[in-house]
This record gives structure tokens, sequence and C-alpha cells, in this order.
């Protein structure tokens, strides 16, 4: 007994150092260990063993289990570790990856998101309201004469009901200061509609962004204040801004505003990119009289207004030159957004 | 309108101010400057040249090869296609480096193999108004090498846009007189007029409208000779693109660009006894100066002659019969004010428009009434000879238009933010013609209607002050966030779940045509008087409000599968517009979510099989989109649609599914089916809500069991998942179909059945399940499957 164990622990280790694989490593230790293994046949006949002995061979016995089970290990370890490294090569990293389908936000939407981001951080809540509308709340309380141009059949679309699609998203100032009190501090995102012919630089469908902000103090600083600092957000920190005099029934004194724009390898230029000015107080009086109440007494209530072109925006942004790319949803434009 | 700078310098002193200086002045006067066209010939190396020679090009017909002394000492050579000169004739010759209008440079070239040094030059390419065709051919003794640009003067065109409430504005004097003042110089006198006493009332004119006419006055000149006019008045009207006719009609266009009063000249051989000012008889006929006809209505304002005979429709256009020709003698010269209203009207209606009408839609001068009819007498006398009425002739009389506005300055210095002292605020107001009253008050002049009220006068102290004086501010109130801003922000996110879903989001335009309402999904059909037209849309195309998203990404599809596009994963969101029940409630705007999917669903790749859009592509990414709520389809038939169904989210319907008639997409052009769907974004934005409260997480493992059964091919699936859904076993925390198999050739398995393998997820909440109850459990899942639905186990 105490000479065959170290037969059997030297027969076991070179049999597990001669296994190339799991399965030669698996046969191996039940050679040994199994059931009917050698190691395992050897412990049981130590109830043969005479007493005296059975210390040392019990040492014995646990010796060779030990040098035996440690062998497994690092053979298994050793398998696993050629197994893993074969695993790994011969993966060609550099293949093309499996692609994944991309999609995403129309360029309107990412301009538009950003300026209601900005104005939403000057503390601006949205609005809307419907885009068929009447005339009372596009023209009328707009200060905006029954015999107006705009109003015209070839520059307005109406329905049969006399209703029209708004020409401005401005309705939307009537349609809030309507069904609440100042302060009022909106902007309004939304379709407005023209019958222009379409072409590269015209849409019979286009977007508008609409903001009022009417309190008991509003004056010209604060209308300057707030579009050049919405106009540096949005186009830079260092964009120079100018307001130009200009006209809208419903505004007065009435600014169209102008940045200057720097294109690499040209000029800079000043570019129109939205209109303003002073609530007209026939707009607050028009209110009053739709809402039966003096809650915009013109006398102590001023505000300023203004309007822009998301789509115009987009395209100084982007450089787009044809305004039907923005409604054709060709996906090669699409996709560079 | 056109402004030429030489002309307005004959009202104003604009020395030393350069053209940039005039275009920011004008643009800060609230005058958009929409060109700046400098006239007449501009290089120095553009030389009158003597051609010496002409001879045929050896390489083409319609070219001559000539030799021309440009005063250099040699000939120099230059190809040229021109047939209106003879040698000897002196044309502007273009040396190589000269710029021509357009940005052109002219170099040294070779034309068919033949030099050419230079270019032979056209009026229209140096800059001059077009002539004849061909070459310019200059005055004989022009002398030999010298700058074109000496024998020409040079001018520049303003193309100004003038806003609609500054009609004082459109003409030179007008122009120079808002100039001056916000130059702080003064304006050159005018020339008198050239009628001898003052006007007089008249009985041979007729007022029957005086609402729409307060004024009408008309002067005779007997005796005019109708020819061309002369040189200086030819080159002011050409000047601002105007195209010279003769000395009458020519000193009218003048007057009206000089001082903004329509005049209108009648051969007085036509009129039969005096002149009446009178609404038209409906029905009445006209035929314009530009032989239009026209069928009047009684709203129109008509100058007839006492016979009835009509003579021009007031303020918009004379008449073909009455107008002055080459055998005019005598003339009949009109100036009056005819309020803006009725002249919009009719110029609308008859859409006959005129520099007058232009005008008198804005509003005129009350007061530039007589000055301008005086002005021109004199210069018809001093071009066309004749001799004038000792007096103008006149009815009515020139309204008052304006009233005296005060200036508060507590609203004054609100408004400005105190950037601007009184003082220099009334200086302003002086400046421009206001004058202050001993009452405080401010005196309007006629010509400024437009000021009628306080923040008129606040309007113009700003325009001139400049915003850029202004200090800026920035304050702002606090407001609560609206439903609006929620709506949004949910709007937004779905937005960005679509694009990260791989989805392309669209906008296409509201307005579609006929045709393509067929392709509409709105979640309710669409019944008879359900769509809304626009009365008159700019095309067909164009016509309809949409009902529906899928219209217009169908039509995205198209145009992008016609780029060969082969992937298709568009989204759009907003607004669609109906009637409903019939046309019986109006005006229905709600907002809404389409989709549409066709083609491969991912890119295809090396190891990468191409998968075609389905039905279940679209249904995984609505169940992607609103994670948390249970996504169902039902199915519910839609005409013009194949396989449509209702989607629901727990109990209520949500939005529609369909595929295109696969007849349509052929007409279409799609190689694969397309899947569609609208959802409703009310819905949808509640859906997204969120949770209130987190559920514990299970304590307890679960375990599963599958079960294999073999129904009709017929049945649907959401027919077993109602069975298992109603059983309601406790212990049933989910299951999933996780295969279907048929079997059409019925070799394994009946051609008529499906086999279904589900996976069933039982668990407590309170303790480890035995196996026993999960048994139990199953069986009862299984036996309520095959009572209710006659599922057989295999």
């Amino acid at each position: 007994m105490k000479d065959q164990i170290p037969a059997i622990e030297a027969d076991a280790l070179a049999r597990i150092s001669a296994a190339t694989d799991e399965r030669a490593l698996e046969d191996a230790r039940v050679a040994v260990l199994g059931k009917k293994g050698s190691l395992t046949l050897a412990a049981a006949g130590m109830k043969d063993v005479p007493k005296e002995e059975k210390g040392a061979v019990g040492q014995l016995l646990n010796a060779a289990r030990a040098s035996i089970t440690a062998a497994l290990e690092a053979k298994q370890s050793a398998l696993q570790e050629i197994a893993d490294r074969a695993a790994l090569a011969g993966i060609d990293t550099t293949l093309p990856a499996r692609e994944l389908p991309i999609g995403g936000l129309h360029p309107l939407t990412l301009i538009r998101d950003e300026a209601i981001a900005i104005l939403r951080r000057m503390g601006f809540a949205l609005a809307d309201g419907p885009e068929i509308e009447d005339e009372f709340h596009c023209f009328d309380a707009l200060n905006t004469p029954a015999d107006h141009p705009a109003r015209n059949e070839k520059d307005t679309f109406y329905f049969d009901s006399g209703k029209l699609l708004r020409t401005h998203t401005s309705s939307v100032q009537v349609r809030t200061m309507e069904s609440a009190k100042p302060p009022i501090r909106i902007i309004a995102p939304g379709s407005a509609y023209r019958r222009d012919e379409i072409d590269a630089t015209h849409l019979s469908v286009f977007n508008q962004l609409e903001g009022l902000y009417v309190a008991s103090d509003v004056s010209l600083p604060d209308l300057k204040g707030t579009l050049e600092y919405f106009l540096q957000e949005l186009f830079g920190s260092n964009t120079e801004v100018r307001f130009r005099p200009h006209f809208f029934p419903f505004t007065e004194p009435s600014f169209e505003i102008d940045v200057k724009l720097t294109v690499k390898g040209q000029e800079p230029r000043w570019i129109e990119v939205a209109g303003c000015g002073m609530v007209d107080p026939a707009v607050f009086e028009a209110i009053n009289k739709s809402r039966k109440d003096q809650a915009f007494d013109p006398e102590t209530t001023t505000g300023f207004a203004f309007g822009m072109g998301l789509d115009r925006l987009a395209m100084i942004r982007w450089g787009i030159r044809d305004i039907r790319l923005l409604i054709e949803n060709d996906i090669r434009f699409l996709k560079q957004f | 309108m056109n402004i030429s700078l030489n002309w307005l310098s004959t009202h104003l002193d604009l020395a030393g101010k350069s053209i940039r200086e005039i275009d920011d002045l004008l643009t800060f006067a609230g005058v958009e400057v929409e060109g700046i066209v400098p006239k007449g010939v501009s290089s120095e190396k553009i030389v009158v040249a003597q051609i010496k020679e002409a001879v045929q090009h050896p390489n083409a017909d319609r070219l001559k090869v000539t030799q021309v002394d440009a005063g250099e000492g040699t000939l120099r050579q230059i190809v040229c296609g021109a047939q209106n000169y003879k040698v000897g004739d002196k044309v502007p010759c273009a040396l190589p480096g000269a710029e021509l209008p357009g940005g052109f440079t002219i170099n040294e070239t070779v034309m068919r193999k033949v030099e050419s040094k230079g270019m032979l030059c056209a009026a229209s390419e140096i800059g001059l108004p077009a002539g004849e065709d061909g070459l310019l051919i200059l005055p004989a003794d022009a002398e030999i090498g010298r700058p074109v640009k000496q024998l020409f003067d040079s001018d520049v065109l303003l193309e100004l846009e003038v806003t609609p409430n500054r009609p004082d504005l459109l003409s030179h004097r007008g122009m120079a007189r808002e100039l001056a003042a916000l130059l702080k110089t003064p304006l050159k006198p005018l020339p008198k007029g050239g009628t001898g006493g003052p006007p007089v009332s008249s009985s041979s004119i007729q007022i029957d409208a005086p609402d729409a006419c307060p004024l009408y006055s008309a002067i005779r000149i007997s005796g005019v000779t109708v020819k061309e006019s002369p040189a200086w008045l030819k080159e002011r009207l050409e000047s601002i693109g105007l195209r010279p006719i003769n000395n009458i009609v020519d000193v009218t266009n003048f007057v009206l660009h000089e001082l903004g009063q329509p005049l209108h000249a009648f051969d007085a051989a036509k009129i039969g006894g005096g002149l009446v000012v009178r609404h038209a008889r409906d029905g009445e006929s006209f035929t314009a100066l530009d032989e239009s006809e026209h069928s009047l209505v009684g709203d129109d304002l008509v100058i007839s002659d006492t016979t009835g005979a009509t003579l021009a429709l007031a303020g918009v256009m004379g008449g073909l019969a009455s107008g002055v020709t080459e055998t005019t003698r005598d003339i009949v010269l009109e100036s009056a004010y005819f309020t803006s209203q009725g002249i919009r009207r009719t110029s609308r209606r008859t859409a006959l428009s005129s520099d007058s009408s232009y005008r008198f839609e804005r509003g005129v001068d009350p007061q530039g009434v007589i000055p301008a009819a005086a002005l021109a007498v004199k210069l018809i006398l001093e071009t066309a000879g004749g001799s004038a009425d000792a007096a103008i002739q006149l009815a009515g009389e020139a309204p008052v238009i304006t009233k005296p506005v005060a200036l508060d300055a507590a609203k004054l210095d609100q408004l400005m933010g105190g950037s601007i002292a009184l003082a220099d605020a009334e200086q302003i107001l002086t400046r421009l013609g206001l004058s202050k009253r001993s009452d405080g008050a401010w005196e309007i002049p006629s010509f400024r209607a437009d000021l009628q009220r306080h923040i008129d006068l606040v309007e113009e102290i700003a325009r001139v002050h400049g915003l850029a004086n202004v200090p800026s501010r920035m304050l702002g109130t606090f407001v609560p966030a609206s439903a609006i801003d929620a709506a949004y922000d949910a709007d937004m996110v779905l937005r960005r779940r679509l694009a990260a879903l791989g989805l392309y989001e669209c906008q296409t335009i509201k307005l579609i045509s006929d045709a393509q309402v067929a392709d509409a999904l709105p979640l309710r059909p669409l019944q008879d008087g359900d769509t809304i037209r626009v009365k008159l849309p700019l095309s067909e195309d164009h016509a309809v409000m949409r009902p529906s998203m899928i219209p217009g990404l169908v039509a995205s599809a198209v145009r992008n599968v016609r780029q060969q596009a082969k992937s298709l994963r568009l989204f759009e969101m907003g607004r669609v517009f109906r009637n409903a029940g019939g046309g019986k409630s109006k005006d229905q705007e709600s907002e809404t979510l389409g989709i549409l999917l066709s083609g491969p669903t991912r890119p295809v790749g090396w190891d990468q099989a191409e998968h075609i859009a389905d039905p279940f592509d679209l249904k995984g990414l609505v169940a992607a989109l609103i994670p948390g709520a249970s996504i169902r389809f039902s199915p519910k038939d839609r005409e013009g649609f194949a396989i449509a169904c209702d989607i629901r989210a727990g109990d209520q319907s949500i939005g529609v599914f369909a595929r295109l008639l696969p007849s349509r997409e052929r007409e279409l052009d799609f190689n694969t089916p397309v899947f569609v769907a609208e959802l409703d974004l009310g819905k949808v934005r509640k859906l997204l809500k969120g949770i209130e409260h987190v559920a514990e997480l299970p304590q307890f493992p679960g375990s599963s069991r599958d079960a294999a059964m073999e129904v009709a091919s017929t049945l649907p699936n959401s027919e077993i998942e109602g069975v298992i859904t109603k059983c309601a076993e406790a212990l049933l925390v989910d299951f999933e179909c996780f295969d279907v198999f048929t079997d059409p050739s019925g070799a394994k398995l009946a051609a008529d059945r499906k086999s279904l393998a589900y996976r069933f997820h039982y668990r407590a909440s309170d303790r480890t399940l035995k196996a026993e109850e999960i048994d139990a459990a199953h069986q009862r899942v299984l036996n309520a499957l095959s009572e209710k639905a006659g599922v057989r186990f295999r």
C-alpha cells in the first residue's frame, strides 16, 4: 500500500500532463479520483492497513490527492487559457460594423428646439392656437384694416366658411390675451400660410416663432435687451444685432432685426432674421373689447411682440439654398443633421 | 420704388455723401434699400475707338475681324459679332482689364482661332440704357482714346421698399424731405408752377361722389404739340426705369415721381361737355389704356363727361378712347384727391394697378393736388407749347385728414427707457415738419396722415433716435409653464425616441391634393364632407388640408424611392385637419404622429441578412415608443388599405395601422410592402406620463413551463392571449409566444392547423413555489386553453 501510492501519484500526474484537451483531462480525473479511480480504490484500501501505519499512509494519500488536484487545476487553467487564446485569435476587428439603423430629427425641429430652449431659459412659456383662424384673430384684433392687402384672397387662403389659414402666428397673441391677464410672457411656434407659389425661397406653408411679453412697464429697452440676448445665444455671443425701423399694423414702433453673419470666404453680411415692436395700443383695445373688460388697459399696459421665420433660420444656420429641401424629406438631406 | 440719385439731388444737397451713407440713412429711417444700381459707364478702360477695317472672320459666318484705333498708336484687332456699324464709326471699346457691369472682366482671347484683344460694346453692355441692337455708335466728334464714361452722365438707381404707412415717401420730393430732416439740411425750393391766378371753383366739374372724391381739379391746355419729350425729361424717366411715351404723358409721369401726386391728361376733343365724377353704373363697360376690358360695378369711381361717356377709371387708369394721342391738340389735365379704400377695391377687383392707383391706395397729400397741377402745366407749356386756361378749375375742397396730436412726456420716457430728453424728441418732430401749437399739441403736416395718435409720435421719435441709442434691459416676469409646454416636452421625447429607433423625421406641406386624400389613414375614417378644401388653391396639388399624416409620408417615401433609397423609416408629427360627421362638426385640428416603414429594417452587412419590414416591426416600434403600455393590434378593416388594425394600448384605441394596398404600392413603384401607422398624440402623451410608484422587485424565484399547442390556422393569436388573460391564474406572472409553425404542404402538420409554442412564467410574491403548485397552476391554464380555445397540446 505504502509503495503503491507514489506509483499511483506518478501515473496520475503523467496522465494529467499528457492530456491535451478538456476531455482527456476529465478522463484522467475519473481514472484517478472517480468512484473507481486508482486513488479512490487505494483510499478504500485504508481499512486493511495496520493501525500503526494508518497515520503515515493517510498522510501519503492526502499528499498524493493534493498534488493530483493541484495538477488537475493547473492543467485545467492552462487548457482554458489555450482555448481562450484560440477563441480570441482570428477575430478581425477591422471588418465593417454590424450597422444599426440610424435616424434623425428634421432641421426645423432642431432649430425650433434650440430657439425654444433659449427662450424658455429666459422665462417664456409655450402657447398655441388654431391654424384655421377667423378674420378677427388673424387681422381685426391685430389692427389690420379691412382693406389691407394681406387680407386679399390672392395672398391669403380662405375657406367657404369665411375662415382662413392664419397668415402669421401673431393670431396666437390674440388668443392668449383673450384667455389670460397680464403678465403674459409666451412664445408660440407654429405654421403659417400665404398664397405664395412654391419656389426656392417661398413656401405656401411655413414655420414661425412668435413671442409676446405684456406687463405694466415693458419698454423698448426690454425689447432690445431680450432680442439681442436671444439672437446672441442663437448665433453666437459676439454676433452684431441691429434694429431697423419698419412697419407692422400690430406694433408701434416696429423694427426688423438683422444679424451680421460671416460665411467663410465671404464679406460679413447683415441678414434679416425677425420682426418686432411694441404692441400697438389698438391691439389692447381690441382685446379688451373681445374680453369685455379692461384687463389690458392701454394707458397702463405695455408689451412687445416678435416673430421670426424658422425655415429662414434653418436656411441661414446650415447654408440651405433651396427652401424646398425642407419639405422634400430626401433622406440624403435629412441624414446630414 | 425707384429713386434716381441725380434726380434726388435736385431737391437736396447730397454732395459729399457716399452711397453707403445714404443707404444707412434710408435703412435706419425705415426704408428698405433693396438694390443700389450704378448707372453709366464705370470703367476707365472703356474708350472711344474708331473702326478702321472690318473683314469676314475666316471660321465664323456671323463674326467679323476688325482693326480699331483706340488712340494707342497701333491698331487693335478685335473680333465682333455686331452688324450695325460701318468702317469709320466710333464705338466704345473695352480694353483688356476693363470690368463690365455684372463683374465681367475683359481679357485678350482667341475666338475661333483668331486673336481678339478687347471687346466692342453695345450700350447695355457698359451700363447705359439699351439702345438699338448692336454697337453703341458714338458721335463722330468723340475724341479717340478718351474714356467713354466722360461722354455720359453717371447716376445711381436706388431700389427702395417703402412701408405702407409712408405714402409721403413715394416721390423724389417726399424722399428728399425725409432725408433733409434726418440730415438736418434744408430742402432746395421747388420751381414755381405755370398758372397765373389761384384755382377757381367751376361748374363744369360735377362731383357726384364727394366721399370718394372730395377734391377734383382740371385745367385745359390748348394747342399742344404731342411729340417726343426733350432729352432731360426722357433721361429723368429712364433713370428710374420708365419708358418715355410722349411729352404730355411724360410730364404727368414726371410730376407723379417728382411730387407723388398722380395726374391724368385727357384729349379734350373726346370730352363731351363738362366732367362728372360719379360711381359707375353696374355692368358699365370700360376699356382701359392698356386695352383691357372691364365690366364695372357701382362701387367703382369713374370720370365721365356730361354725355355719360366714361373717360377714366378714377385714380386707376385712363380710358383708351379719351387718352392723349399724336393727333391730340387740346388736353384737359386732371389732378384730384381720391380716397384710398375705393381705389384699392377697384384696383383689386379689376386687377388693374398703376403708379397712380399705388399712390392713391396708400393716400396722397390733399394739399399737393393743386401744386402738382401747376407744375405739370408749366412743364407742358415748356415741352408741348400751347396755352393754358388762366386758372385751374376745381370742385370740392381739400379734405383735412390730420388733427393735432399731444405728446405725453411721461409715456415717452417710459417707452424709450429714458434714453432721450424731451427737447431732443421735440426737435425730431420739428425736423419732420410737425409744429408745436400754443396748447402744446403737435400740428401734423397734411402729407403725414399716418400720424394720428400719441404712439405714432413716439414711433417717429424712436425711429429717428434709433434703437442703437436705447439701452438694453434684461428683465422679465416669472410665468408658470403651460399645458402646451408639457405637450411640447412629450413630443420631443417621442421625436428623440423615434430618431434613436432609426427613423428620420419628415416635414411635409399641410396642403395636399384630392388624389392624396386616398392615402389618408385618420383615426376615424373620413366621410364625405369631412375634408377641408381652401377656396382658391394655388394648384390642385395643394388644395386640401391634410386629414392625416400618411399622404405626406407616402409622397416623401415615393420621392426617396425615386432616388434609389431602399430602407424607408419615416415619421412626422403635427396637425391634421378635418370636419367630422360629414361636415357637421367643423374645423377640427388635432395632433398626430405618422410612421411609415418599408424595405430593409437595418443595413445589410457582411454577416447580416436583409430583413424586409413587416407588420411586427411596426408593432415593435410602437411598443418601444411607449414602453409600459401593452400595445395590441386589433384587426379592423379600412377602405383602401390592407390588413388594417386599430392600435390599442390597454383598453383604449390610440391609433391605426395598415399596409397600403399592394395595387397602390405597385402604382407608386414601391418594391417592398409599405406599412403605416397614425397615432393620436393626445393619447400617446398621456401614456408617456410614467409611473407614480416603483414596483417592489420579486423576493422569491419563479419558474417556467412550456406548452406546444395546435390550433386551427385561422385562430388569431389574440384569442389565445385572451383566454390566458381571462383565466386569471394567480401564479401566472407572464407568458410569451416563442414559436409559430405551419406546414402548407401538410406533411408535418395538417395544412389548416398551426403549432404555437408558449412559455408561461409562474411565481408567488410570498414564497418559493413547489413544483406541484406550479404544475397545478400550469394545468389550470392549459385546461382553460383547451376548453375555451379548442387548443390541442402536443
